[in-house]
């Protein structure tokens, strides 16, 4: 792999090397320029994924080396629901790995329909004094990219016609998934609801594609590194052809504390702690951040400076602030036979019907129904029994073996409404284990969450009804207070005063930064965010380029 | 043979032949070696060597797992050595549990003299006292850690000492060859 020396100014600096970081840094690299990737946590199994193993008790206890997600007692973050209480200890968690959150996810990879890119000025359900805004950027702009998207990194899926699902100008590279039986068992409750049952499309290959292999199914899914590379991580597919370029360096364990500015207020580097938690400074002409919505506002806020006091790129003041974590709801149900759900990846079919919102039903509100929940051995005998069943002793066993494989799960993604309160900030007194400001959230869900949570749940148990469980229970809905799905903490947008950054994401008071993750989006869409974030990527890298060649991105003005 | 290679074997359930070479990274902290020993011994019919625990302490941990996972028509705790998952981890992975583990032990000798004054120790109770004497302290964080550990060792990878000859997964229905072909389940058979 190339090596940079830190006196040596790169044309980029990219933050993050997790679904946005990958394309900006293969997307750069391949167009020719210098380009140096700085990742917080470790390499997890890069370009060795057979190693990565399904032994659920090694990953319970992960070494720093072998983890793939951040750790909440290193990278400590806090909790308040509001402005009102002081924050407490929170267990916050994103992927932290070459490759980021996409080594490990589901792999849901669902398109934005075109209506969510324009709801606030659209849809008569939204309630007053949220911060919902269009986009500006339509579906139509970004439809190209998401075809690059699914081509690029490898998603399978069944392009369908329905006013429920996006509009798509290509089939999808690789066909669908296998339906699993909880697929099956919804298409059985569809037809006597008369709803709409789609394959879910997934970053998970079915058969070979670009020099990788197909998914096996081997059923120890979302959670784990995938041993044959049938997942499509940013790790196996954009990283090693940006390697390859003999341009890009990427430095792991790199965990970044300031952007750094000149005298005329243009970035001229990064400093980041190295894995001996040493000061290392890396000069660059531009800077990409891609370190997730949270990650991302963090480091903004603590790059302060005479000229930007509050934190860099933050003269709207809105930096941190919109943030949405990812709402949900669920209901289980045991069936007659087995369904051998733990076989194969974990998010099968999904109930397409309520993505939008109605007003008939009072509030503002829509998501997806996904056959979402398989069992591990671990998770069926530690708490994936059905309430009621004795928690040791004979009963506990005789309930082991019966519901074993019986059950199934519906997981639903739905909505969250931007609200200026919710937000991340720097903790003022907790450190992180780096000695910077802690991640502090605050978090509440708008009364019409909490309403189109509860709707979805009992929508939830409706169909398990339908599909004909002998047993059903549904946990209460209870608010998101942090995760991987993080989104909206940078918005886009076209007004300075009312965005972080704009519609090809330059942060809008800083000529050499781009902020390139889900920190730009302006809504949450139905939860599942990969997708998106990695159009915008194919989108930005395009407008990135164009500027640096012909502009005067890497040029002092 | 040792007495106390007798005594070991009198808590468990089967015949075995001996034990293998001696178990000389005893303390090595490393899991791998760990895992190897223990496909080693199984793959050659014997039991591991106890790391952590004495032989009466063990005796008594397994007869708490047995009570969790009972042994009927079909195996249980016992047959799955239980036990030799949660020795294992209290030399790896659970280092810190140990003290956890020998003080709770102490509270259980002292739960079960309070409730049977004749008893000499909990492995020595019926199973209807054990069971009685395991719900007087079901709330503590004790059991609690005891109960998960028993269900870890049940149905992990038999690397790690528990699940032996995979009796745990083969009664969840569980097959590890991660490699699966459609249809997976009864209701996607029927579609198809």
């Amino acid at each position: 792999m190339k090596k940079y020396s830190n006196s040596t100014e790169v044309d980029f600096v990219v933050i993050g090397a997790g679904a946005a970081g990958g394309i900006m840094a293969k997307q750069l690299s391949v167009a020719g320029f210098s380009v140096v990737v700085l990742e917080q946590g470790g390499w997890g199994k890069y370009g060795r994924e057979h190693e990565y193993n399904k032994d659920e008790w090694l990953q319970r206890n992960l070494s720093d080396d072998d983890r793939l997600m951040s750790d909440p007692s290193k990278q400590r973050n806090t909790f308040r629901p509001n402005d009102k209480v002081k924050a407490i200890a929170g267990n916050h968690s994103y992927g932290c790995v070459v490759g980021g959150g996409t080594v490990t996810y589901g792999g849901s990879n669902w398109r934005h329909l075109p209506y969510e890119f324009r709801e606030a000025s659209h849809d008569p359900t939204i309630p007053s004094g949220t911060g919902m805004a269009d986009w500006p950027v339509t579906y139509e702009e970004l439809e190209p990219y998401y075809t690059q998207a699914e081509w690029e990194t490898g998603v399978s899926g069944l392009r369908v016609d329905s006013p429920f699902v996006a509009p798509m100008s290509k089939d999808y590279p690789v066909p669908p998934m296998p339906l699993k039986s909880s697929g099956t068992l919804m298409k059985t409750a569809a037809a006597k609801m008369g709803l709409t049952v789609v394959p879910g499309p997934l970053a998970i290959i079915s058969k070979p594609y670009m020099g990788r292999e197909g998914c096996v199914n081997c059923g120890i899914c979302s959670g784990y590194g995938c041993q044959v590379r049938a997942r499509s991580s940013s790790a196996v597919t954009m990283f090693p052809i940006a390697e390859k370029t003999g341009r890009c360096e990427i430095r792991v364990r790199s965990y970044v504390r300031e952007i750094t500015l000149d005298n005329s207020g243009r970035i001229n580097g990064v400093v980041y702690f190295d894995a001996q938690k040493r000061e290392v400074r890396q000069k660059a002409k531009a800077v990409i951040l891609s370190a997730n919505a949270g990650e991302s506002a963090r480091l903004l806020l603590m790059s302060k400076s005479s000229r930007h006091p509050d934190g860099l790129a933050n003269s709207s003041g809105l930096v941190g602030k919109f943030v949405m974590f990812g709402n949900g709801a669920s209901a289980s149900g045991l069936f007659e036979h087995p369904l051998n759900e733990y076989k194969g990846v974990i998010s099968g079919a999904g109930i397409v019907d309520f993505v939008p919102s109605d007003p008939k039903r009072g509030f503002y509100g829509g998501g997806r129904l996904t056959a979402r929940g398989y069992l591990t051995p671990f998770e069926l005998g530690l708490g994936g029994l059905s309430p009621g069943t004795p928690r040791w002793g004979a009963g506990y066993k005789k309930a082991l073996l019966e519901e074993a494989n019986h059950r199934m799960t519906i997981t639903c993604f739905v909505t969250q409404l931007p609200l200026e309160t919710n937000r991340v900030d720097l903790d003022p007194d907790v450190k992180d284990d780096w000695g910077l400001p802690a991640m502090r959230i605050t978090s509440s869900a708008h009364p019409d969450d909490i309403k189109n949570m509860e709707f979805f749940r009992k929508k939830s148990i409706e169909i398990l009804e339908a599909a004909g469980a002998k047993k059903i229970w549904a946990p209460p809905v209870a608010e998101s207070r942090n995760g991987a799905h993080n989104r909206g903490t940078c918005r886009m947008g076209n007004d300075p005063k009312k965005s972080v950054v704009d519609k090809y994401h330059k942060a809008h008071d800083v000529p050499n930064l781009y902020i390139v993750d889900g920190s730009s989006f302006v809504t949450g869409g139905r939860n599942h965010p990969t997708l998106t974030i990695e159009a915008l990527a194919f989108r930005a890298s395009e407008h990135i380029i164009q500027s640096a060649k012909k502009g005067t991105l890497l040029t002092r003005a | 043979m040792s007495t106390k290679r007798r005594s070991r074997r009198s808590f468990l359930v089967g015949s075995f032949t001996g034990l293998n070479a001696a178990w000389v990274a005893a303390n090595y902290p490393g899991i791998l070696a760990a895992q190897n020993y223990v496909r080693k011994s199984t793959e050659a019919g014997q039991l591991p060597r106890l790391a952590v625990f004495t032989d009466v302490q063990a005796a008594e941990v397994e007869a708490m797992t047995v009570q969790i996972i009972p042994s009927d028509s079909t195996p249980g705790a016992r047959e799955a050595h239980c036990v030799y998952f949660i020795d294992r981890a209290l030399s790896t992975f659970a280092q810190d549990k140990k003290p956890a583990y020998l003080n709770g032990l102490e509270d259980l000798q002292a739960k079960t003299r309070e409730l049977y004054p004749d008893a000499s120790k909990f492995s020595a109770l019926t199973s209807e006292q054990q069971i009685k004497t395991l719900t007087a302290i079901e709330k503590t964080p004790f059991f609690e850690m005891l109960r998960q550990h028993t269900i870890l060792g049940f149905l992990s990878r038999p690397e790690h000492g528990g699940n032996y000859n995979k009796v745990g997964w083969k009664l969840i229905g569980y097959d590890d060859s991660l490699n699966h072909k459609p249809p997976f389940g009864y209701y996607d058979a029927q579609q198809s």
